[in-house]
C-alpha cells in the first residue's frame, strides 16, 4: 500500500464516523544513522520510521491521534481515539476550514535523488570514515570527539475530507563532526562543522572534516579580552540562532495574532537595516525545506518576507490565513506525524552581500569573530546572551588570538538594524535557513 | 504476548543479543489564548536488537512486531554488527551484569489510565484563563499538560528479563506579557515520574501564577549587567548547575574522549561544601526507572562527595574499560536507539542556610531564577540561560532584571561554592546528547561566582 493509500482509508474512516472535516499526514522514512563516539564508530543504526496523524474537526472542536503502525486497524483505532478527544475538546470559534484542494506546482528540483535514496548502511558509513580520516590526518593534535551521519529518505502524503491529496518524496543527507585540538596533552578546545544536502553528489565529507580540523586548531592557545562594546562577525550558524531565529518568530503569523510579535502591526515598516532582505522560498532548488506542498497539503511559494529593511509579509498556514480572510503562504509544518500543523519557514534565504568574509575581516578595526553560539536566544523579546565559542579577536583587519570566556550579548531587533554588511558566502543552516556571515555593532562583549 | 514472541527468537540470535520493545502512549493538552491548541493521544510501539559480536557493536528497529521482522532485526543487528567490525579499532567488551528477571511499575495513587481525559482538559483550560487575567500586560499564553506512559521489556541472550512501565506526567505554562512596545516572557513547569496525583502535589495552575507574575514584572525591566558577579542560583535552577557544569563530563564515554574530570578520580574538583549525585531511583525523579536500558539495576551514584570525584556514570562497555562496576546510566530515548550513557536525576544535596542567610554576605550580586536552556563542553565551560535577576545589595534583595545566560568553568564556579541553603527542589529536564531523554535535576539555592552575559 502507498503511503496515499493509507491517508485516504484514514478519511474514509472518518467520514463514516461523521466528523466536520478530517486530514490525513503519513510519513513513512528509511534513516540510515551512523555515529561517532569517543573518536570511533560507536553505532550504525537502520530505522524505518512511519506513522500516521489524524486531525478531525466536529462542530469546530479539534481532535488529533496517531499510530506508528501502518494497519487497518490501528488507522481506524486512531481515527476513532481523535473522534472521542474532540469530544471532550471546545469549540474554537476562529476555526474556518481544512484547506480545500489547489493546483501543486511541480517539485521542485533536486529535492530528490535516486542514487541518494538507494544508499546501504555501508556507503554511510563510508561518508562518516571519509570525514573522520581528513579530520585525523589534518594535523597531529586534531582529535574527534563526536559526530553523526544521516541519511533520511522519506515519503509523505496528506488527504483531506475537502478532497486534497499529495505526496512527495525527498532525500536528506547530514553530517556533523565535533573535533578537539589538544596540545601538551590537554584537550583545550572544541569545533563543530556541519553539511546538509539533498544528495550524495553535493554532499562533502572531506569538507567537513578539514573545516572541523581547521577550527579546532584555530581555537587553540585562547587569551581574555577586555570587556568592550562593538562590532561582531558572526558566521552563518551563530547568525542563524541569533539573529534569524527571532525574525522567524516575529514574521510567524500565528504569533503576531496572539501579540506575541513586536512586528505585530508593523507590515511595510522599516524593522531592520536596507542591507536586509529575507525570502521564504518553498520551491527554492535543491533547498533543505522545499517541496510543492506544505504539510497542510497547500502549495508552497515563494513569499517576500523582508524587502530592504522593510517588512513585507509574514508566513501562514490555513487556519491563521482563514481568521485573516488571506490566503495561506504554504507555510504549515509538523515536526513529525505525531504533531499538529504549526507554522515555519521552508527556506529563509537572506540574500547575499557582495564581500568574502575576509574583506569583511580586512574591514573591522577592532572587534570578534563568532564560529559557534552556546546560548540563549529569547525569540518574542529578541534579548541573546551566551558563550562566543571558536571565536577570535580581530584588530587591524587581522584574526588574532582566539578568545578564553568571552559572553556576546545584545538585542536581535537591535542588531538587525545595526548590520554593517551582509558576506557573499550563504550556507544552509538547521533552521531550514540559507545565511551569509552578518557582520553587528554595538554588541556587548564580556569577559572576566 | 509480544514478550513471548521476542524470548522465543531471541533464542535463535548471534553473539550477546539484547531485545527491547517499547510501548509508548502519550496524551498532550495544551490551550493557547483561551483556545485549545493541541489535544492529542497516540501510540508508538516497536522493538529494536542490538547484538555484540567479537567486540562490535550492531542495531536495528521495527515497529513491525511480527515473527519475520523480529528475526530480521536480531540478524541486521548481527550483520551490522560484523560488517563494521573492520572499521573499528577498539574491541568492546562488557562489564558482567546479573541478569535480572522482574517487574517495576512506576508507584501511582491516580493511575491515568485509569481516569477520563475531560477533567485534565477542563484543568488547563481554567488554568490558562487564570493564567491571562493575572494582569492587563498578559498578551499570550500557552498552558500544556503531558501523560507519557512507557512500557519496557528488556530481554537479552543472558536469560534477563525486565517489564517496566514507567509513567511521566508533567506540565508547563508559558507566558507573554506586553507594554508600551516591549515584551517578556517566562515559562515553568512541574512533572515526575508518578500518576495524575503530581497535580495535586505540585498543582499546574501555581507555576502558572509564577510564570504571569514573572512576565508581567519583567516586560517593563532592563536587561542585568554583564561581568563576574556573586550570585545566588535558585533552587530550581541549580540542578542546571549540576547537570551542565559537571554531570555531563562525568559521564563515562565522554571522560573516555577526555573530559575536564578525565584524571581527577579521588581529586578535590569544588569546595567541600558541594555533594553532587546522581540517582536513578529518587523518587517520583523525572529520570528515575528501576533498571536501565542494558538491564543494569540503576542506583545513587555519589558523583562528588564533600569537593572530592569519586566516581563516573557507566555503562556496561564504559564500566568494563574503566574496571568498575556498571552504574546504571544507559539510558535510550525509545526503541529506534540503542543506549548511550544518561544522566537520570542530578543533584547537589541541601545544607542549612536560609535564603535571607545566603543573602547576607553578598554585597553586590544576584539572586537568579527561572531556567532556560544549558550546555556544556567537555572541558567544563558550560551555559545555561536565567529568566529573572533580581539584584542583591548589601544582603538586600531590591530591583528585578531580565535574566541572562550566565557561563562558567566548573572547576571555578564550584569551588566558589561558599554556602549551600535548605530548600531542596528536584523538577524536570529534556536533555539532548545525540538523543534526547527525560533527566530530573535538583538542588537548594547555594552561592557561587559566575560570568553573566548582560548588557552594559
Amino acid at each position: 500500500m502507498s503511503v496515499t493509500d493509507l491517508t485516504r482509508l484514514a478519511i474514509k474512516y472518518c467520514e463514516k464516523m461523521g466528523v466536520d472535516e478530517a486530514e490525513a499526514f503519513a510519513q513513512s522514512q528509511r534513516i540510515i544513522e551512523v555515529v561517532l563516539e569517543r573518536a570511533e564508530i560507536q553505532s550504525e543504526r537502520v530505522k524505518t520510521q512511519r506513522g500516521i496523524g489524524i486531525r478531525i474537526i466536529k462542530d469546530k472542536k479539534l481532535g488529533f491521534a496517531y499510530a506508528s503502525t501502518f494497519s487497518n486497524a490501528t488507522i481506524e483505532e486512531a481515527c476513532r481515539n481523535a473522534k472521542s478527544l474532540s469530544n471532550v475538546s471546545v469549540p474554537n470559534p476562529d476555526w474556518v476550514s481544512l484547506p480545500t484542494p489547489a493546483k501543486l506546482p511541480k517539485p521542485p528540483s533536486g529535492i530528490y535523488d535516486e542514487e541518494t535514496a538507494s544508499m546501504g548502511g555501508d556507503e554511510v558509513l563510508n561518508l562518516a570514515v571519509r570525514a573522520y580520516d581528513e579530520a585525523k590526518g589534518y594535523d597531529k593534535r586534531v582529535d574527534i570527539d563526536d559526530g553523526k551521519f544521516s541519511l533520511i529518505s522519506t515519503d509523505v502524503a496528506i488527504s483531506n475530507s475537502h478532497g486534497v491529496e499529495a505526496e512527495e518524496n525527498n532525500t536528506l543527507l547530514e553530517g556533523f563532526l565535533i573535533c578537539m585540538a589538544k596540545e601538551h596533552g590537554e584537550a583545550l578546545s572544541m569545533a563543530f562543522e556541519y553539511d546538509v544536502t539533498r544528495s550524495l553528489r553535493d554532499f562533502s565529507p572531506e569538507r567537513i572534516g578539514r573545516i572541523a580540523a581547521e577550527k579546532a586548531l584555530s581555537s587553540l592557545k585562547p587569551k581574555a579580552v577586555e570587556s568592550f562594546v562593538g562590532k561582531v562577525i558572526l558566521d552563518s550558524d551563530p547568525a542563524s540562532t541569533i539573529l534569524i531565529l527571532p525574525i522567524i518568530s516575529s514574521v510567524n503569523a500565528d504569533n503576531v495574532q496572539r501579540g506575541r510579535s513586536l512586528w505585530a502591526g508593523k507590515l511595510r515598516e522599516e524593522v531592520a537595516s536596507q542591507k536586509l532582505t529575507v525570502t521564504d522560498d518553498g520551491l527554492f532548488p535543491k533547498g533543505i525545506g522545499s517541496s510543492s506542498f506544505d504539510f497542510e497539503g497547500v502549495p508552497c511559494q515563494k513569499t517576500p518576507v523582508m524587502m530592504r529593511g522593510k517588512l513585507k509579509s509574514l508566513l501562514h498556514n490555513t487556519f491563521t490565513a482563514n481568521k485573516e480572510g488571506k490566503k495561506s503562504t504554504g507555510n504549515a509544518y509538523r515536526d513529525g506525524y505525531n504533531m499538529l500543523p504549526s507554522i515555519s519557514v521552508s527556506n529563509l534565504i537572506v540574500e547575499a552581500g557582495e564581500k568574502k568574509l575576509e574583506e569583511m575581516i580586512s574591514d573591522v578595526d577592532k572587534g570578534i569573530i563568532v564560529r559557534r553560539f552556546s546560548g540563549n536566544v529569547r525569540p518574542e523579546s529578541g534579548e541573546f546572551s551566551g558563550i562566543a565559542k571558536q571565536a577570535n579577536y580581530i584588530e587591524k583587519g587581522e584574526v588574532k588570538y582566539s578568545l578564553k570566556e568571552t559572553m556576546i550579548s545584545g538585542n536581535a531587533f537591535q542588531a538587525i538594524k545595526n548590520i554593517i554588511e551582509i558576506g557573499s558566502e550563504t550556507r544552509p543552516t538547521f533552521l531550514r535557513a540559507y545565511i551569509p556571515p552578518i557582520m553587528i555593532d554595538k554588541i556587548n562583549i564580556i569577559s572576566k | 504476548m509480544v514478550i513471548d514472541l521476542l524470548k522465543e527468537r531471541l533464542k535463535k540470535s548471534r553473539g550477546y543479543s539484547e531485545l527491547r520493545y517499547h510501548k509508548r502512549n502519550t496524551f498532550t493538552v495544551s490551550v493557547k489564548d483561551g483556545k485549545i491548541d493541541v489535544l492529542n493521544s497516540g501510540i508508538v510501539e516497536g522493538a529494536c536488537a542490538r547484538a555484540l559480536i567479537e567486540g562490535s557493536w550492531g542495531f536495528s528497529s521495527t515497529t513491525v512486531l511480527e515473527r519475520d521482522k523480529i528475526d530480521g532485526i536480531l540478524n541486521d543487528a548481527a550483520s551490522l554488527a560484523e560488517a563494521s567490525k573492520p572499521k573499528k579499532k577498539r574491541a568492546v567488551k562488557l562489564a558482567s551484569a546479573k541478569p535480572y528477571v522482574d517487574k517495576y511499575e512506576t508507584p501511582m495513587k491516580i493511575d491515568p489510565r485509569k481516569s477520563g481525559k475531560e477533567e485534565l482538559v477542563r484543568l488547563v483550560i481554567d488554568i490558562d484563563k487564570d493564567v491571562r487575567g493575572f494582569s492587563k500586560n498578559i498578551a499570550s499564553d500557552t498552558v500544556t499538560f503531558n501523560i507519557v506512559d512507557d512500557e519496557l521489556a528488556f530481554l537479552s541472550s543472558e536469560g534477563a528479563e525486565i517489564l517496566q512501565r514507567i509513567v511521566r506526567c508533567y506540565g508547563n505554562v508559558m507566558v507573554i506579557a506586553r507594554e508600551k512596545g516591549n515584551i517578556a516572557s517566562a515559562y515553568e513547569s512541574i512533572g515526575e515520574e508518578s500518576g495524575l496525583e503530581v497535580l495535586k502535589k505540585t498543582p499546574l495552575g501555581d507555576i502558572g501564577k509564577n510564570a504571569a507574575e514573572r512576565a508581567s514584572k519583567l516586560v517593563s525591566a532592563k536587561v542585568a549587567p554583564g561581568g563576574l558577579y556573586h550570585v545566588i542560583l535558585e533552587n530550581r535552577i541549580v540542578g542546571l548547575l549540576a547537570h551542565e557544569a559537571i554531570g555531563h563530563c562525568a559521564e563515562a564515554d565522554l571522560v573516555y574522549s577526555g573530559s575536564f574530570l578525565s584524571d581527577k578520580i579521588g581529586k578535590e574538583v569544588a569546595s567541600e561544601e558541594v555533594t553532587l549525585v546522581d540517582d536513578g531511583r529518587f523518587p517520583g525523579g523525572f529520570g528515575t526507572m528501576k533498571y536501565d536500558d542494558e538491564g543494569v539495576p540503576t542506583q545513587r551514584t555519589v558523583i562528588i562527595d564533600k569537593g572530592i570525584c569519586r566516581s563516573f556514570m557507566h555503562s556496561r562497555e564504559t564500566a568494563q574499560h574503566f574496571g568498575v562496576s556498571p552504574t546504571g546510566n544507559a539510558r535510550a530515548w525509545n526503541f529506534e536507539y540503542d543506549p548511550i550513557i544518561r544522566m537520570r536525576n542530578t543533584f547537589i544535596e541541601a545544607s542549612d542556610y536560609s535564603l535571607e542567610e545566603l543573602a547576607e554576605d553578598i554585597k553586590e550580586g544576584f539572586f537568579l531564577k527561572g531556567g532556560l536552556s544549558g550546555q556544556a563542553d567537555f572541558n567544563g565551560e558550560f551555559m545555561f540561560g536565567t529568566q529573572e535577576a533580581v539584584k542583591i545589595e548589601n544582603g538586600e534583595f531590591t530591583e528585578s532584571l531580565r535574566g541572562v545566560t550566565i557561563s562558567g568553568n566548573a572547576f571555578e564556579v564550584l569551588k566558589n561554592v561558599d554556602a549551600i541553603g535548605e530548600d531542596f527542589a528536584m523538577r524536570t529536564g529534556m536533555c539532548g546528547k545525540e538523543q534526547v531523554n527525560f533527566a530530573g535535576i535538583g538542588g537548594p539555592h547555594l552561592i557561587t561566582k559566575v560570568l553573566m552575559g548582560g548588557m552594559k
